[in-house]
């Protein structure tokens, strides 16, 4: 599957999800990329953006289910 | 991904703890965290009734720390009548910036019924952001100026608004870059001095004569729940950065942090937890050697450790 990261504000790159090194194996023992896996990609931590699906905040730890992903930079000061 | 305590589906999870919540558990978890820092703090004098009640300033930024720690502060005390809170925000006069995030400080005080008040650089000290990053006399980083002043101005209406506290929206992020700062630059007076300035619980702190005592009750939450926090209930936090932002020194262990947490999480709150212990017997220890030295700025007369204070100074070498 190939997925679109949209980082707001700067870059929207399309990730190839079966090039993505994976970190853990799920539950099944098949290695399935997360969004913190992705976020590698795009040379993020998950300790400074937010990632949305279809507008609602996921879970990071969670295999990559969506062809789109919005990531969010956190704001600095305040 | 499940809540761990209910069936809805999970909009977070933290490393550090192993908890995945739903956005109702995601926010009693926040709340309980800032209340129970509030505890732990003593903020809360036991001497504080109805009539005598406590004023709590709140440097309001419009940023999503700040506005998130005053709705907290709100839901808490709201029908409390012992606390009373105030919004102080600054206008450090920069173009486009600052504007909108008073809109956003506006709205929430106005949303809230807390009483807002609003200074800035300009009618202060005649200067503006804007113009002193182009001017920039002692060849400094933005914030390393804006800090001087927001300051002074902090301390200076936190003193007129008769505050009882004065309260600062940092998180977990902030709290642990700064003791991973000042432990690296090997200045353990710095570290006493955080701990009897903001740090320790209200009742442990050296006595602070001149100053409003300051509090963070955010610290234990990381930044990316605050944010998280502001999003799942569409608080009308500004997101845009400061143009003028640069401190290089702070990026680099910014990134040395998240680096850290992503192979060993709860790495900052270790830091955090630690520091806090190692600063209040930093503090004991130089307990009795602050204040001695401590005068009036001969420019202002705000409390200085020199002759004229760092901002005096710096706003002469603007002129």
């Amino acid at each position: 599957m190939r997925v679109t990261v949209d980082v707001k504000g700067e870059e929207t790159r399309e990730i190839d999800l079966e090039s993505v090194s994976v970190s853990g194996a799920t539950a099944d023992g098949e290695p399935t990329p997360t969004y913190q896996d992705l976020l590698r990609e795009v040379d993020l931590s998950p300790h400074e953006v937010s990632v949305l699906v279809d507008g609602r905040p996921v879970p990071e730890d969670q295999p990559v289910e969506s062809d789109h992903v919005t990531v969010l930079r956190l704001i600095k000061g305040g | 991904m499940d809540c761990n305590r209910c069936g809805e589906e999970a909009v977070m999870h933290a490393a550090y703890s192993g908890a995945h919540l739903c956005a109702d558990h995601f926010r009693e978890s926040v709340e309980k965290r800032v209340r129970r820092r509030v505890r732990r703090d003593d903020l809360v004098p036991r001497d504080a009734t109805p009539e005598n009640p406590q004023t709590w300033v709140i440097g309001l930024s419009g940023g999503k720390d700040s506005v998130v720690l005053t709705q907290i502060l709100h839901d808490t005390f709201a029908e409390d009548p012992r606390i009373e809170l105030v919004g102080l925000t600054i206008h450090e006069g920069i173009e486009g910036y600052r504007d909108k995030s008073i809109d956003a400080c506006v709205e929430l005080a106005d949303d809230l019924g807390i009483r807002h008040e609003l200074v800035s650089y300009e009618e202060e000290f005649g200067v503006r952001m804007d113009d002193v990053v182009e001017d920039d006399p002692e060849n400094m980083a933005a914030c390393a100026y804006c800090g001087v002043f927001r300051r002074d101005l902090l301390e200076k209406y936190a003193e007129k608004l008769e505050a009882d506290l004065l309260l600062t929206g940092h998180n977990l992020d902030d709290e642990a870059q700064t003791a991973l700062m000042n432990f690296l630059e090997g200045d353990v007076e710095q570290i006493a001095k955080h701990f009897d300035a903001s740090l320790g619980a209200l009742s442990e702190r050296e006595e602070q004569g001149e100053f409003v005592p300051r509090a963070k009750p955010l610290r234990d939450v990381p930044e990316k729940e605050v944010a998280l926090y502001a999003h799942v209930n569409d608080l009308p936090a500004h997101i845009t950065e400061c143009p003028h932002a640069s401190e290089a020194y702070r990026g680099e262990i910014q990134q040395l942090l998240y680096d850290l947490e992503e192979n060993h999480p709860g790495t900052r709150h270790s830091i955090l937890a630690g520091y806090e212990d190692l600063a209040a017997i930093a503090a004991d220890e130089f307990s009795g050697d602050d204040g001695a030295d401590l005068r009036e700025c001969a420019e202002c007369g705000s409390t200085t450790t020199r002759e004229i204070c760092r901002k005096c100074s710096l706003l002469e070498s603007l002129v």
